[in-house]
């Protein structure tokens, strides 16, 4: 199908200039007004960005309420464009972009919704699958296939693999408390058929999230300048995936703008997954 | 030197011990002669304190190259050899064979993997010099799966740190679009299908420029792209003949494979060019569509940063003001109605420059998800749980209708 039976016919300089694009991060945004009694706020670890802290997230909608109006009839001029001349010329000196520096006052007010937890519990015996299989009305068992019995429930709407070491994955809640719910429903089920399960250790082992920031994104561009965490291969998948160091979330960013974030143990480093990348986005909303 | 020894034939104390073969023996550094001698065979007992060690664990991997590690240096030149890459290549695709070989999860690996690893390798190197090679091209190479070329490369990409840039897509529009049988009348070519390499290179190069502009490229695979502007190229070099031919019979004619999404493609890099029609005053009288526009393309072309600018709105800045005006009061209507001038005397408002797939309509609506006040610590009532139990009389019936069903199964067939 997609074939290039073509032999190149000519040499190629061998010297390849590599995207020569300084991966500079404006330390502060241009888009700051400084005239206006807000003082450009340093760069804060992004671990003291928990979304967990309530004050902190009135102070900055607030903030952000009060900057949008000012914003607006300066975006078309003055946003930084990646590549060509900006008029506020960004700091040259590459920065070590571990952390992408997030202005405190600017967060972007949309939150990921999560899509799917997986979680494990041991159950503390061994199990007879043909029995669990024969007398539950909910499951399904192929040893050919695998090794497990694929159990569901309605309420809330999860599917269970529950192995014969006692040990089981629960997958499909949309919250942490429904998926341990679920859990629970699967080890009372398991009890009821007669055996002595109990609910040890239970842990939750990924949260996946999505959310959307309704703009289109250039994704050679991201690529370029953020080389080191990211891989877009068109030919491969048409989302770019970009492995952030800190918190260690792995995102697939489409050019649509949507976003899912996967690998998270906790809600909280979702959500401060997302409140990084976000500004790295906007920096790649408009085109020339 | 053990003390107390001496030879027997010259009398000297200068004994060392010293082993022929595998057969310990004290021997006089002065004359020759062997004092005494080892045990050439074991004793059972003794045998037990040798344990014999697999190849894999010995260092004896380490210091050969294995006869595996071997041929696939040999395929990677033979494939650098195929794809007449410049010599410096070949060595380039050499050392990052060797280093991944390095790694013990590519040594283990299956046969097929490291086949496929080969390409990998090439490909790396090709792209690091802006050669354009596509992995479709390394895949029928190799006949190898696409996916199975994707899991090694990107296992290989993390496993040595590589850097490696993006398909440079000019480079590929130029040795694509120079393996097109067309520049040459042939039995299959027609004489008024050939055409003027150069002219058709830069053109095709322009169309691919504005697909890339107009957010036809992020995201999709390059190859159908470029075959849908060098399909339009060609055509509008020389429209009165050309119209008539279609994507197909055109990619028959120039001896390469059609890609799928190609004609999606060609599609929508017809609606863009019918859009940026619509600016020019003389081209808006003739109401072009699809298939007339293309008698258009060198015009559009050479005004084409301008009409796409006049053509296509930014499409954030659309959504803002859309934004506002919908927080000042509900229902009001952005454009021509809040001037007050009517839809038909206008020129034609600009459509929004966003990738395709953001200007289809969903295809599923997805609903808000509500709020959950599940705790997780909530009691569990029994009959809940009961509904997902079979009752004893589903079970007889299960195990009746699994013992009827082996049954018919192990019945074997009559005569």
């Amino acid at each position: 199908m997609d074939q290039n039976n073509s032999l190149p016919p000519y040499a190629q300089g061998l010297a390849s200039p590599q995207g020569a694009m300084t991966p500079g991060i404006p330390i502060f945004s241009p888009m700051m007004p400084y005239g206006t009694g807000l003082t450009p706020q340093p760069i804060q670890n992004t671990s003291s960005l928990s979304i967990l802290e309530e004050q902190q997230r009135q102070q900055q909608q607030q903030q952000q309420q009060q900057q949008h109006q000012l914003f607006h009839s300066q975006t078309l001029t003055t946003a930084p464009l990646p590549g060509a001349t900006p008029l506020y010329p960004s700091p040259l000196t590459p920065m070590t972009p571990i952390t992408p520096a997030t202005p405190a006052s600017e967060s972007s007010g949309i939150v990921p919704q999560l899509q799917n937890i997986v979680s494990t519990v041991n159950l503390g015996c061994k199990l007879d699958l043909k029995t669990i299989a024969l007398r539950a009305r909910n499951a399904e068992y192929n040893p050919k296939r695998f090794a497990a019995v694929i159990m569901r429930i309605r309420e809330p709407r999860t599917t269970a693999l529950i192995f014969s070491s006692g040990k089981m994955v629960c997958t499909g809640a949309k919250s942490e408390e429904q998926s341990r719910l679920a859990a629970r429903k699967y080890a009372r089920v398991v009890q009821k058929l007669g055996f002595p399960a109990k609910f040890l250790d239970f842990k939750i082992q990924n949260m996946v999230g999505s959310c959307d920031v309704k703009f289109p994104i250039r994704l050679e561009g991201l690529v370029l300048t953020h080389q080191q965490f990211s891989s877009y291969e068109p030919e491969l998948f048409p989302g770019l995936i970009y492995r952030m160091i800190k918190p260690r979330i792995v995102l697939l960013i489409f050019v649509s703008g949507k976003v899912v974030l996967t690998g998270a143990k906790v809600r909280a480093e979702i959500y401060e997954a997302f409140e990084n990348i976000y500004p790295i986005l906007k920096g790649f909303r408009k085109t020339t | 030197m053990p003390g107390g020894g001496r030879c027997p034939d010259c009398g000297s104390t200068e004994l060392v011990e010293d082993s022929h073969y595998s057969q310990s023996q004290l021997v006089c550094s002065d004359c020759g002669c062997v004092v005494t001698e080892g045990v050439l065979t074991t004793t059972f007992s003794d045998e037990g304190n040798l344990r014999e060690v697999t190849y894999s664990r010995s260092t004896g991997e380490n210091e050969q190259v294995s006869r595996s590690e071997q041929r696939g240096l040999r395929r990677v030149r033979d494939l650098c050899r195929v794809l007449q890459l410049p010599p410096t290549f070949e060595d380039t695709a050499v050392a990052y064979y060797q280093k991944a070989y390095r790694h013990s999860g590519i040594r283990a690996a299956r046969l097929q993997k490291k086949e496929v690893l080969v390409g990998c390798c090439v490909l790396i190197t090709c792209r690091q010099r802006n050669w354009p090679l596509t992995m479709g091209t390394i895949c029928t190479l190799l006949y190898a799966d696409l996916d199975v070329f994707s899991g090694t490369y990107m296992q290989l990409v993390k496993l040595l740190g590589l850097d490696v840039p993006s398909l440079c897509l000019a480079e590929l529009v130029k040795t694509y679009c120079s393996s097109f049988k067309l520049f040459q009348a042939s039995p299959s070519v027609p004489a008024k299908y050939v055409e003027d390499k150069e002219k058709m290179l830069s053109r095709t190069l322009q169309l691919v420029e504005l697909a890339d502009e107009t957010w036809l490229v992020t995201g999709r695979h390059p190859l159908p792209v470029i075959t849908a502007a060098a399909f339009l190229a060609w055509q509008s070099l020389q429209p009165s003949y050309r119209l008539s031919c279609s994507l197909a019979r055109f990619c028959k004619s120039a001896n390469v494979d059609l890609p799928h999404p190609a004609s999606s493609r060609l599609q929508e890099l017809l609606a863009v060019l019918l859009r940026m029609a619509k600016q020019l005053a003389w081209l808006q009288v003739l109401k072009l569509d699809k298939r007339s526009v293309v008698k258009h393309i060198g015009d559009l072309l050479q005004h084409r940063h301008t009409l796409v600018r006049a053509a296509f709105q930014d499409g954030m800045a659309e959504m803002e003001t859309q934004k506002e005006l919908q927080g000042r009061g509900q229902g009001e209507e952005v454009g021509s109605s809040s001037l007050g001038l009517p839809q038909g005397k206008r020129p034609a408002s600009p459509a929004l420059l966003l990738p395709p797939c953001m200007l289809k309509p969903p295809k599923r609506i997805c609903p808000t998800p509500t709020v959950s006040t599940v705790t997780g610590d909530e009691n569990i009532s029994d009959s809940e749980i009961e509904q997902y139990l079979r009752t004893p009389q589903e079970i007889r019936d299960f195990q009746r209708a699994q013992a009827a069903g082996q049954a018919a199964t192990s019945v074997p067939n009559p005569p």
